[in-house]
């Protein structure tokens, strides 16, 4: 299906960054299953992406590329941030990028990207497709829009038959591959993989609506430069830290090891600093 | 806070049920304190949470009313229905246990039978009473869900419903929503396609005065030739949908009368939601060929060679709702005025940069990432912009709504 006459552009899903940075599990799908298959980052809540689209408050840029530009930065909605990458391949998207202020809001198209670590953590990283600044008006319809398929997804999830508890991975695979999935596939698919938290995902919601709301009744017509002020202070304090670890090259100071497979959950907390690992061109 | 816990308490003592001051007030602090929601929200989902626990439905869900197929114009509704199962599909996932058609005197609706709900089977040509069914909605079309707390009661009355899959219906070209339909169309051949399959017959468009769709003639339905520009009413068709996009099918059951008279096609309009994520190549400072008005490819017309062509301001571009993706073209007149840019104005930046290119990145700035709402005809894949506007700003109200639909999930 997807193949025919290669026209059909992939929808743009809507995650939050949280759920999205406890993704880990990608693979191709399509009617022939090639190199050419297009290829998916299936989320714990079953969003299967090809391609996402985020809106959120860009708070650093750094060019961490050697002889060719490369340009990553980081992007933070109500849930966490996502780390967006944009090279010679992105032009426009790197250009903007490096022409932009941080603090500001943007919204950005972009392709997941899961790489992995060399002691065996899962890093989710956006590929950008274009970067465009906005204001807080759309992020603010973002949060509302992000919200609304989150849960149509969790809705999905609500009415999977519990997964069998043995062998997560084989069951995964095994769900034949159709590239006309569907939401409830993509939700037992999900499932099977993640055996998702429902409540964890919805949590994550009401914190996204609930901080909205309170951004809404601090007022809408704010000058610009307050918007920093609405972030949370954390990201403030993370960017400042982690531009240090970021820098330098190796220091995973003090950070246990952390030794999950792949089918186990990485915990939120503390992917922060693993994000910051100087993953360069490789992503 | 402790007038929360009591008012919560009271509720649970009326369903007999028993739970620690401490565990009320840990939670209700945990939504409010830690996730800032509204008391009033936090009581009620505090008091769902374990009323949940103990296996009883809140409220909201509890009760259920009797209603008609047609009378389902909203999601979320608890309702019981009278049916005859009408059709049975092929489940597309093992969560699902059975799927088909259900209807009334009113008309007709999908249905899920969720696996884990461990519901009896439908039978086909039977009707049932079902009772706690939940309704959905998806691009529009409503459904019912068959879920755990649902009933299932066998009728002895033949509840009257029209068959499913024969009966076709007089349809208009702008109404056909769903696959699997079957449809009688009055309409005339606007275009024949070349045909590059030989199980196909011939293919191409066919319209009314509210829009355009495609049609398949297979070979094995043995059917007349139609003649473009000629029309016809069409008998007995089903529809398709490949990627959102909707085609008729003729076959061996259908039936093709010409007509005597003209068929005017016209169209009406479509609407659309969603941010804009894409403007396309082939967008911002054109130029077209002066006989055919076709934009040209350095400065080289398709049908007429190289030509002196004029200037022109559009925009292709794709709007994205988290479903589905819509090519839209806008024209001149509206791009001016969204972009707040003159087709002078956007010549005089052309020559300045010596590129072209710039109006479109100005127009990329302008535009992508943002949430837009537009209505105009559809043609073939694209959605032709008559109006355009930038959704309204998010109200407090609308975080609510969704914050308490949140709480349900």
């Amino acid at each position: 299906m997807a193949g025919m006459a290669g026209f059909s552009r992939e929808v743009a899903k809507r995650v939050f960054a949280e759920e999205l940075k406890s993704s880990n599990y990608s693979f191709r799908d399509g009617q022939e299953q090639n190199q050419y298959a297009p290829s998916y980052l299936l989320t714990p809540t079953g969003a299967k992406c090809n391609r996402v689209f985020v809106v959120g408050t860009l708070t650093e840029k750094d060019d961490i590329g050697g002889d060719t530009e490369y340009w990553r930065g980081r992007v933070v909605d109500p849930t966490g941030s996502i780390l967006i990458y944009a090279g010679q391949y992105q032009p426009e998207a790197a250009q903007l990028l490096a022409s932009m202020d941080a603090p500001s809001f943007v919204a950005v198209v972009g392709k997941p990207n899961l790489y992995q670590t060399d002691d065996g953590n899962i890093i989710i990283s956006l590929r950008a497709e274009s970067i465009q600044k906005v204001d807080e008006a759309t992020r603010n319809q973002w949060i509302m829009d992000t919200a609304r398929r989150t849960l149509e997804r969790l809705r999905e999830l609500a009415n999977v038959k519990p997964a069998a508890l043995s062998g997560d991975f084989a069951t995964a695979d095994n769900v034949p591959a159709t590239a006309a999935s569907n939401p409830a596939q993509d939700a037992e698919r999900a499932v099977q993989h993640y055996h998702t938290d429902i409540d964890h995902f919805r949590q994550m919601v009401l914190r996204a609506l609930t901080s909205l709301k309170s951004d809404l009744s601090k007022g809408i017509s704010e000058p610009e430069i307050t918007s920093t002020e609405k972030n949370p202070v954390r990201s403030e304090e993370k960017s400042a830290a982690e531009r240090v670890s970021g820098e330098v090259p190796a220091p995973r100071k003090s950070k246990p090891k952390k030794s999950e497979s792949l089918s186990a959950w990485p915990e939120s907390e503390s992917d922060d600093e693993v994000e910051t690992i100087n993953i360069g061109k490789k992503s | 806070m402790k007038e929360l816990v009591d008012q919560i308490q009271a509720r649970l003592r009326d369903q007999k049920i028993t739970v620690e001051d401490v565990d009320i007030e840990s939670r209700l602090k945990k939504l409010i304190t830690d996730f800032r929601v509204p008391e009033g929200e936090a009581r009620r989902s505090v008091l769902n949470y374990f009323l949940k626990e103990h296996g009883i439905m809140p409220q909201a869900r509890a009760s259920s009313e009797k209603v008609k197929v047609g009378e389902i114009k909203e999601t979320g509704r608890w309702v019981d229905l009278e049916v005859k199962v009408l059709d049975l599909w092929e489940p597309a996932s093992a969560a699902i246990s059975q799927t088909g058609l259900v209807g009334d005197s009113t008309g007709s609706m999908k249905f899920v039978k969720w696996a884990k709900s461990e519901l009896p089977n439908l039978e086909l040509g039977k009707s049932y009473l079902l009772k706690g069914v939940v309704t959905d909605e998806f691009q529009g079309r409503y459904s019912v869900k068959l879920n755990r707390t649902s009933q299932i009661e066998p009728l002895d009355t033949d509840v009257e419903a029209k068959p499913a899959s024969k009966a076709a219906r007089p349809t208009k070209v702008v109404d056909i929503n769903e696959p699997g339909q079957w449809v009688d169309l009055t309409v005339k051949v606007s275009q024949l396609w070349e045909i590059n399959s030989e199980s196909i017959s011939q293919s191409g468009l066919i319209g009314d005065e509210t829009g355009t769709i495609k049609f398949v003639k297979w070979v094995k339905a043995d059917l007349p030739d139609l003649v473009e520009g000629k029309s016809y009413s069409l008998k007995n068709l089903v529809t398709d949908e490949f990627q959102g996009r909707f085609s008729v099918k003729l076959n061996r059951t259908s039936q093709i009368e010409p007509l005597d008279i003209d068929i005017e096609i016209g169209s009406v309009a479509a609407e659309f939601s969603g941010a804009l994520v894409d403007v396309q190549k082939g967008s911002g400072l054109i130029k077209r060929c002066p006989i055919c008005k076709r934009s040209l490819t350095k400065g080289v017309c398709s049908d007429h060679g190289k030509v002196d062509g004029t200037y022109d301001l559009r925009i292709k571009a794709v709007l994205d709702d988290g479903h589905r993706v819509q090519d839209v073209l806008i024209n001149r007149e509206t791009t001016e005025r969204l972009v707040d840019l003159t087709l002078d104005e956007a010549k005089q930046m052309a020559m300045e940069a010596l590129d072209h290119e710039i109006v479109r990145s100005v127009i990329e700035g302008k535009l992508v990432g943002r949430y837009y709402s537009i209505t105009g005809p559809r043609v073939d894949r694209y959605l032709l912009v008559e109006s355009i506007s930038e959704l309204a700003p998010v109200l407090t109200s609308d975080v609510d709504e969704l914050l308490a639909a949140t709480e349900v999930v």
